[in-house]
């Protein structure tokens, strides 16, 4: 009986049993209730993910007269992938994406991709990109394993190869790049939801939890165009025919509306389809020339030196002085490039010949009749680049706008020679849109107006305009602009009998050296032209060309013209205007 | 109480009366299956969906919940079968054919699975067999019978030694025991390297040499010698050294390899569970961070569930049902009963222990199933008959103590003539 008083065996593993429930108590009690708080932010650090909610880009559209129409959308593709871990019937998948998605298929050889993937325990094998969703339902719809989709966003673009320059593309990590895509960026993309929601360990959200946030992502705007589609491709259709006949292998063509400063149409060639950006193989083909690569437009600007002149009262079409062929400029003889226009001849005259003379002729009669003293220069950089806008941004909404270089009196350059030179178009460095912007206020009237591109957003079915461009009226008075416009008209007419009859067109060439390593060279011209269309009682329309090639000689009558003329003539007909009885 | 009259002295060798079984026993197992449904049912969802994910098949949120009811079924038959057809005497006259079909389900499934590798009908992972595939059934875990085997041959076995006084011959008693558990450590930790099902067998042998009686010089032999196999069986065995490296690094372990991250993610579990859980359906680990959930790992997930509260109620139901079958021991008079009945507190014991004190981060990770709440059919199948035995046996018990080392059945004739079942408090 001695063992009564110890304990027994079976009293033995009680005891035991209850030592170590005991333990497991407390320390359940340590770590549910104790450190309950820590083992919560360890779960929570965990299981917590931030999702983001993708915003769709928005679309891109141009008018139709005064419709928006899509030039830029978005599609839902699928990306075809698979999983050769899970992948059963490696055949099966080749045969089944083959048939649905032969065109889109990456790889060749399905099986030995699937084994391969397989041996390397790898779990992602794309298959097959920018898949329909039709495809990637009839692929769905033969339930085979190891098969995914990924939903990707593609931007389409329904009319090709339509103002690329202008519009630019969206890469692959999904910023825009050149052109609006680019510099509307931000409005476009829109802005990004946030989910943060628990998840299961594949990411998915579970409805699990009380901390779930959801912000709903905020689409991106739709972006209207000035840019009218019929004009554009006209434009772009004249570009291209203007160029076979001459040759050259570099053009532009910027239309816009003087009245407003919406531009039109901005061709450039060679181009490009933005839908195969990634197979153009020169970084050029994307830029936007008219509003990045400044140039020496040449004697298209003496019309602004005719109107500088015009509005500073020093001058009329019917004034006249003694032409030479020559003119000294301190230590400089400056000729014309057309000889024999000689003795005492109008300023229409020396506009209509592009007689350089005529135009520092007007440069001095700013300063005191002799010379163009640094209160000429002061007076033209005023017109030019104040009141014209060369040598500025013009703030259009298109990536990597460049502002080129005008000379301001108050540097040393900026003497009497480069103010000499100005006149007739050379010595500065000035984009097509600053060229254009200018114009345009010289022959509406005197307004300027800052050129733009987009004309509004487009949401839920309207047409929200936008105010994009900035007047800035009298920059010349409205007499000086008519007799300017008037002066311009008449110089075009002694070039060309090519206008439909009845209506107010004119235009001024421009022939301009190039320089290379900073020295002129005569083997290369540009060749460009820059006029205005109408009926008598405004300028609808101002375009302006530039032509040129490497190594070849463009002149701005014989080359850029045409291409205005054809331009021109067809616009008339597409605003239908009347023409004079 | 007709039947139990007429049982009266006709079991073999007993004179104790046959009355009503215990059934507080079943009490206490039936509330912890409906615990382990209703947690199955709670995160089958989210488990078939982590399946779906990452393989590909088409399993329905119901598809667990109804595997495991179709266990529940399965075992309450085992159950019944051990609790009334078959007389624990008579299946103790057959134990050593059951502990050889035991051994031979071992080592017919280390000859189909290591050998000649029939996969048709063997599950193998990393060249560990572990399971039967039976084709339209499902899959059964040899080593489970051959718990049962060691369980009813070693009650035979060890009882004779008793009544012949022998129980301490080292001759006798003690080294065919231990060559015993040496052939079954190779089959289950050597063949099947599962240590989870050696630790129970070598618990189910130790709780039964504790209630024979063993001399205590000769049991802390018996420690020793064990210690040192299992030290021996873990630097022998890469992924045990594994689990222990990450025990001993405890928090600080690494997320990154296996063993660190479901211990982490048991703690997270069950950490953030806090004292009242976040409730049925909301368990986050479930979906696929905690591995292994619905099986070995599921105390976890019932720790996130229920909280503090909810798993004190479990440990409860546990302690209860087993300090229930401990009590048994001293009131039966049958050594043979005694030995049995304390097996079975082993077995149970060392399942529970081991499970929850690895999920808490106690012990080294194992991989062991928590009777009646981790899904799976085999496990269950034979801890229900282990306990039929047990609520077979729990008929025989007498009043008060029995006198332990005595087999004499001076009391078993008392109280005849009142159906009773052996409250001990009655009798105080």
């Amino acid at each position: 009986m001695q063992q009564s008083r110890t304990i027994t065996r079976s009293q033995f593993l009680a005891i035991a049993l209850s030592i170590v429930m005991g333990l497991i108590v407390v320390r359940l009690f340590w770590m549910q209730v104790i450190q309950h708080q820590h083992y919560v932010a360890l779960a929570s650090e965990e299981q917590v993910k931030k999702l983001v909610i993708p915003a769709n880009r928005g679309m891109v559209y141009a008018m139709d007269g005064d419709t928006p129409v899509p030039v830029v959308m978005n599609q839902q593709v699928y990306t075809l992938f698979a999983d050769p871990t899970v992948v059963t019937e490696p055949e099966r998948v080749a045969q089944v994406a083959t048939e649905v998605a032969g065109g889109n298929l990456l790889v060749d050889d399905i099986p030995k991709v699937l084994a391969e993937g397989k041996q390397q325990k790898s779990m992602y094998r794309v298959l097959a990109k920018n898949i329909t969703l039709r495809q990637a339902e009839l692929i769905k719809a033969k339930k085979l394993k190891g098969i995914g989709f990924q939903k990707v966003s593609k931007r389409v673009y329904p009319e090709g190869d339509l103002a690329a320059q202008t519009i630019g593309f969206v890469n692959n990590e999904g910023r825009g790049q050149y052109g609006v895509e680019q510099q509307l960026n931000d409005r476009l993309m829109g802005k990004d939801g946030l989910l943060k929601s628990v998840t299961d360990v594949a990411n998915v959200p579970l409805s699990i939890g009380k901390d779930n946030i959801r912000k709903d992502a905020v689409d991106g705007e739709n972006i209207v165009l000035t840019i009218d589609r019929n004009i554009q491709s006209k434009a772009q259709e004249a570009l291209l025919a203007g160029l076979q006949r001459s040759g050259a292998t570099h053009g532009s063509v910027l239309v816009m509306d003087p009245r407003s400063g919406k531009v039109l149409a901005l061709a450039d060639f060679p181009t490009y389809n933005p839908a195969d950006f990634t197979k153009v193989t020169d970084e050029r083909v994307f830029r936007n020339v008219a509003t990045t690569e400044p140039y020496e437009p040449g004697s298209v600007l003496k019309t602004y030196t005719v109107a500088t002149g015009l509005d500073k009262g020093v001058m009329t079409a019917d004034t006249t002085f003694y032409n030479t062929d020559k003119i000294q400029v301190e230590d400089r003889t400056i000729t014309n490039a057309l000889k024999g226009v000689t003795g005492t001849i109008s300023m229409q005259t020396a506009l209509n010949n592009s007689l350089n003379t005529g135009m520092v002729t007007i440069a001095q009669k700013l300063g005191d009749g002799s010379r163009i003293t640094r209160g000429a220069r002061d007076t033209i950089y005023d017109y030019f680049h104040n009141r014209f806008g060369l040598g500025e941004r013009t703030g259009i909404e298109i990536a990597n706008e460049q502002k080129g270089l005008l000379i301001s009196p108050e540097d040393v350059e900026g003497n009497a020679v480069r103010y000499s030179n100005m006149a007739f178009g050379q010595g500065l460095n000035v984009t097509m849109m600053q060229v254009a912007a200018g114009f345009s206020a010289i022959i509406n009237g005197g307004t300027y107006y800052s050129p733009t591109v987009v004309e509004g957003v487009y949401k839920n079915g309207n047409l929200n305009k936008e105010n994009n461009s900035k007047a800035k009226p009298a920059v010349i008075s409205a007499e000086a602009s008519a007799a300017a416009k008037e002066m311009v008209h008449q110089a075009r007419a002694g070039y060309t009998k090519d206008d439909l009859p009845g209506y107010y067109v004119g235009g001024k060439t421009g022939t301009s050296q190039t320089l290379e390593n900073g020295q002129y060279i005569s083997t290369q011209t540009i060749g460009t032209y820059l006029g205005f269309g109408g009926d008598d009682s405004s300028a609808k329309y101002v375009i302006m060309v530039q032509v040129s090639g490497k190594n070849m000689n463009l002149e701005g009558n014989k080359h850029a013209m045409p291409i205005f003329t054809d331009i021109s003539n067809w616009l008339l007909g597409y605003y239908q205007l009347q023409p004079r009885a | 109480m007709r039947d139990s009259l007429r049982h009266v002295g006709s079991s073999a060798s007993s004179l104790v009366r046959r009355h009503n079984p215990d059934y507080k026993l079943l009490m206490y197992t039936t509330i912890l299956v409906v615990i382990g449904l209703i947690i199955i049912f709670a995160i089958g969802p989210q488990r078939a969906n982590v399946l779906n994910e990452s393989f590909g098949s088409n399993l329905s949120g119901t598809y667990f919940v109804i595997k495991q009811a179709v266990s529940v079924v399965i075992a309450v038959a085992s159950f019944f079968v051990f609790a009334f057809l078959f007389k624990i005497d008579a299946l103790l006259r057959y134990r050593q054919i059951l502990l050889y079909v035991g051994l031979a389900a071992c080592t017919l499934l280390f000859l189909l699975g290591n050998v000649v590798h029939v996969e048709a009908v063997t599950q193998c992972a990393l060249g560990a067999c572990r399971w039967f595939v039976l084709p339209g059934i499902g899959t059964f875990q040899p080593a489970e019978l051959l718990k049962f085997g060691m369980l009813i041959f070693l009650g035979g076995f060890l009882a004779a030694r008793m009544r012949m006084g022998l129980i301490n011959d080292t001759e006798k008693t003690i080294v065919p025991v231990l060559a015993l558990l040496a052939v079954a450590a190779v089959f289950v930790i050597g063949f099947q390297k599962d240590m989870g099902t050696g630790i129970a067998l070598f618990s189910i042998v130790a709780a039964m040499l504790v209630a024979a009686g063993v001399k205590k010089e000769v049991g802390l032999v018996l420690l020793a010698l064990t210690v040192a196999a299992g030290l021996l069986l873990i630097v022998t065995a890469p992924h045990r050294i594994d689990r222990v490296m990450t025990f001993f690094k405890g928090d600080e372990a690494s997320v990154d390899d296996p063993s660190g991250y479901h211990i982490a993610h048991a703690k997270i579990a069950i950490g953030s569970g806090g004292v009242l859980g976040v409730g049925i359906g909301n368990s986050v680990q479930a979906a696929g961070y905690l591995p292994e959930a619905i099986n070995d790992s599921v105390f976890a997930i019932l720790g996130e569930t229920f909280g503090f509260v909810g798993l004190v109620f479990i440990l409860v139901m546990f302690y209860l049902l087993l300090m229930r079958i401990l009590s048994f021991i001293d009131r039966l008079e049958k050594p043979e009963y005694r030995l049995v009945v304390a097996g079975v507190f082993g077995w149970i014991a060392s399942h529970v222990v081991i499970n929850v004190a690895a999920m808490i981060g106690l012990v080294p990770l194992t991989g062991i199933t928590l009777p009646f709440l981790s899904f799976g059919g085999t496990s269950m199948l034979f801890i229900a008959a282990a306990l039929g035995v047990v609520f077979q046996i729990s008929r025989y018990t007498v009043h008060g103590h029995i006198k332990e080392v005595t087999n004499e059945n001076s009391r078993g004739r008392r109280g005849v003539g009142r159906p009773r079942y052996a409250s001990r408090r009655s009798t105080r």
